[in-house]
């Protein structure tokens, strides 16, 4: 369903991500992760379309869409939540997932919205105003539900679980585990955690320093030498050290 | 709508389609001047949609105003265009123009004044040169009056009242309507997060588009009244910068982030101009329009008139306690 | 035909020198306040009218007005600052307002002051021609030129040198992290204004010596800071010199070619250009966009 070829972002001088080749499943649920800094949210900002990449291509259901707008990526199907949630600002809770309903659908439909809220646990949170009167847990919560919102066929999930509690953090995984089974969306997802990664994909793509150094099942991704280094560093564990 | 909002607008038009006709209408001077104060009103609520649906501040209203102006003017005089569907060809040439300021609006809040601001200059000396359309300097005279219909000369001064009230109330009415849509609510959640928005389908820039050209659409529609009433246009008129100050102290005054206000802000301020600044400073009395803006900004940026009618408000709930 | 470009061309310099003061100014403040100041070329008038007062009131040349123009226009400039701080919220869209407001009232009281005949200088000394080769010019415009490009050399040394030039770079990049540092904003942002002042002030009488002057034109200059700034894009002040000699020579040419008054417009259409084609300026390469 999701296409990468060889796409690079180059920044200046910078090469934040460098020629990742990636294909997607429309039942598939991958976990991406890599260090800090390893162009994890740049290339989720290339697929959504903040970001132009410089080379490369990238193609969504068969077509083609580097020159498609972040809009009309999201449209066609594109659903992503932005790391450090961004709700829109003057609108209620329910008013945000209307807008994204009405303008990722082309029509509103509130039964369908119900469903949303329950999911996400947002039901009675529904009336508050989204910018100013949410927690944490209740912001990141609004970000996959107004992703879902735009009936999505692909969801880009940027670190959903961080900073997070223990208990939020385990009603989320709970979420999300159910995510794939009830929405039918394919799932991309950042995270940093493990055993999350682990306990939720069946398969894992590590970047490091901008290159997709890895993957395939956790098991056998979690083992590979190459991955271990760029986690912890060339000198830790061995014999020699 | 709640039933006493209903009420209160069904009163007010009643108020002001009839009652001010009957009362006011043998008086020509001060009908004139209601006049005037509801097209700069009208100007003023334009402002205001682009600002509040819009999210932009716009200092070159005057360009819209002056282009529906001229549009209007010269299909009349030169092409035997009639008044009214002229004005509608007026409010359309404005639009045009906004078309023209779009690739301005990927620019920042003050870059984006200061362009338009810009544009606005830009008309006014198209007009002053361009004389073998515009009629250059000396302008375009014997502009058509508005018509006679059924009998009614709506070139009276209560005609043309009835007629730009119509026109307020029309543009009143698109505005509530666009600000209750869906549309409205994207609109809104635009200002402080439109890559939010954009992420779940929303075509921010359209949308902004599309509130530039209504804005402008809907000041050139007055402008375009307006040179049929006075029947009489010349640049240093039409682009005049009064028609960006005086919108700006309307729409602020009476409260910009309402849609009444500044139509009601419009005609206390322009009365008030018109009676009290104009006779203490024939020449630049522009100067304390100017010093009501800064006190404005400073002490009360959400509008005066709101304010008095809380405070209004306070001493009745005040006095109801005092009885009880 | 190439005498007369020529000449455009160098006329077109000359006037480039003042109105890169004028941008700079409103660069200024914008950099460390994040404010534009709609009124900013009413400051530049005010000075120009205060230069036409000195000569018809005390028959004295303008270049004696320049320190009384410094000290009111200066002063003035800080008086803006100090309404401008004192709005609490939405700061970007009420300083707008807030300071075209400033604009009118600036320009209504010249209106009201000086009256609305246009104005320039009697100065027959100034007025004298002054030739470079074939290039011909009045005395007062090369003057002023290398006066604008000392106080440009001089403001680029004390960006980079002086206590608070530095401070006010870096309020411009980040502001918190100065205040981390230990620099007051509100300091810098006087200082700023102060500056601009002093420039606006420069400029003012600049123009009144070699131009003509009317209350109206204080809008005008504004505008043309902004397109200058646009031209250049978020650069340096060589930079803006440069789209400052390309606007005065653009106009300069206007006039040598079509006529005197489209020189306005060669500017805006300039503006519109660059708008379209090139939209991170012709220099700059940081985007304008939110």
């Amino acid at each position: 369903m999701l296409e990468l070829d060889n796409v690079s972002v180059r920044f200046g001088g910078l090469t934040a991500v460098d020629a990742v080749s990636l294909k997607v499943g429309s039942s598939d649920v991958i976990g991406l992760v890599g260090p800090n800094g390893a162009g994890k949210t740049t290339l989720f900002n290339a697929i959504s379309g903040l970001v132009r990449p410089t080379s490369g291509q990238i193609r969504f259901e068969g077509r083609n869409v580097m020159a498609t707008s972040m809009y009309q990526r999201a449209r066609l199907g594109l659903g992503r939540t932005f790391q450090i949630p961004q709700p829109m600002h003057e609108l209620t809770v329910r008013e945000n997932l209307i807008v994204a309903q009405r303008f990722g659908t082309g029509k509103v439909d509130h039964a369908k919205l119900d469903t949303i809220l329950d999911f996400t646990s947002l039901a009675d949170k529904a009336g508050r105003d989204a910018s100013s009167e949410l927690a944490l847990t209740e912001l990141k919560a609004l970000e996959v539900a107004k992703a879902l919102a735009t009936d999505p066929k692909l969801l880009l999930l940027d670190e959903v679980l961080a900073g997070l509690e223990t208990n939020g953090k385990r009603r989320f995984m709970g979420m999300l585990k159910d995510l794939h089974a009830k929405f039918g969306v394919g799932i991309v997802m950042i995270e940093h955690d493990i055993e999350t990664i682990s306990n939720l994909c069946q398969r894992v793509a590590v970047l490091n320093f901008g290159q997709l150094i890895a993957d395939g099942t956790p098991e056998a991704v979690f083992r590979d030498p190459a991955v271990i280094k760029s986690y912890v560093g060339a000198d830790a564990g061995g014999p020699d050290a | 709508m709640k039933t006493t909002a209903w009420i209160r607008n069904t009163l007010l038009l009643a108020a002001a389609y009839v009652a001010v006709p009957l009362a006011l209408g043998g008086n020509q001077y001060v009908m004139s001047m209601v006049v005037a104060a509801l097209v700069i009103g009208g100007v003023a609520l334009s402002w205001a949609l682009l600002g509040n649906l819009g999210g932009m501040v716009s200092f070159g209203h005057s360009a819209f105003f002056g282009v529906g102006a001229y549009v209007s003017a010269l299909t009349t005089v030169k092409l035997g265009v009639p008044v009214l569907p002229a004005m509608l060809l007026g409010g359309a040439g404005a639009a045009a123009a906004a078309v023209i300021m779009l690739p301005v609006l990927r620019l920042r809040g003050p870059y984006f004044a200061l362009a338009i601001l810009a544009y606005a200059h830009i008309f006014r000396i198209l007009a002053t040169e361009w004389s073998s359309v515009t009629g250059g300097a000396g302008g375009v005279a014997h502009i058509p009056a508005l018509p006679t219909v059924f009998g009614f000369e709506l070139a009276s001064k209560s005609g043309a009242y009835l007629v730009v009230l119509t026109l307020v109330v029309l543009c009143a009415l698109a505005y509530s309507r666009i600000r209750a849509s869906h549309y409205g609510l994207a609109l809104r959640a635009m200002h402080d997060s439109e890559d939010a928005t954009r992420v779940v389908g929303v075509n921010s820039t359209l949308l902004k588009g599309l509130m530039l050209l209504v804005s402008a659409f809907m000041a050139g529609l007055f402008g375009a009244f307006n040179a049929h009433y006075i029947n009489f246009l010349e640049p240093d008129y039409a682009f005049s910068g009064l028609w960006v100050t005086l919108p700006i102290v309307a729409a602020i005054f009476g409260g910009y982030r309402t849609i009444l206000g500044p139509v009601l802000g419009a005609v206390v301020v322009y009365l008030v101009d018109q009676l009290v600044f104009k006779s203490l400073i024939p020449t630049g009395h522009q100067l304390v329009l100017g010093l009501l803006l800064v006190a404005m900004i400073v002490f009360s940026p959400n509008g005066l008139l709101p304010l008095l009618l809380k405070a209004l408000r306070r001493k009745e709930a005040g006095k109801e306690k005092q009885h009880a | 035909m190439t005498e007369l470009i020529a000449q455009a061309l160098y006329s077109g310099l000359l006037q480039g020198g003042s109105y890169a003061l004028i941008a700079l100014g409103l660069a200024l403040v914008f950099g460390t306040m994040k404010v534009i100041n709609l009124a900013h070329g009413e400051l530049v008038l005010l000075a120009a009218y205060i230069a036409y007062s000195v000569e018809s009131g005390l028959g004295l040349g303008p270049m004696f007005a320049i320190p009384i123009a410094l000290v009111i226009v200066s002063l003035t400039s800080v008086g803006v600052y100090a309404i401008i701080s004192r709005i609490k919220k939405d700061r970007e869209i009420n300083s707008l307002i807030l300071t075209y407001g400033i604009g009118v009232i600036l320009t209504n009281f010249i209106l009201l002051v000086w009256k609305a005949d246009i104005r320039s200088t009697s100065s027959s000394w100034l007025q004298e021609g002054f030739e470079v080769g074939p290039l011909f010019s009045m005395r007062s415009e090369v003057i002023f030129f290398g006066v604008s490009l000392v106080l440009m050399a001089a403001l680029w040394r004390w960006l980079s040198t002086s206590w608070y030039g530095r401070a006010v770079r870096a309020v411009a990049s980040n502001r918190d992290a100065a205040k981390l540092m230990g620099i007051d904003p509100r300091r810098t942002e006087i200082v700023s204004f102060l500056v601009a002042g002093i420039l606006a002030a420069f400029a003012g009488v600049a123009l009144f010596s070699y131009g003509v002057i009317q209350p109206a034109y204080g809008s005008a200059l504004t505008v043309k800071a902004f397109i200058i700034t646009v031209l250049a894009g978020i650069g340096s002040i060589p930079g803006v010199l440069l789209a400052a000699v390309l606007l005065g020579v653009c106009e300069a040419l206007t006039v040598t070619l079509a006529s005197s008054a489209l020189q306005e417009l060669s500017g805006m259409v300039l503006f519109l250009l660059v708008l379209f084609i090139l939209p991170n300026g012709l220099f700059g390469a940081a985007r304008r966009r939110g």
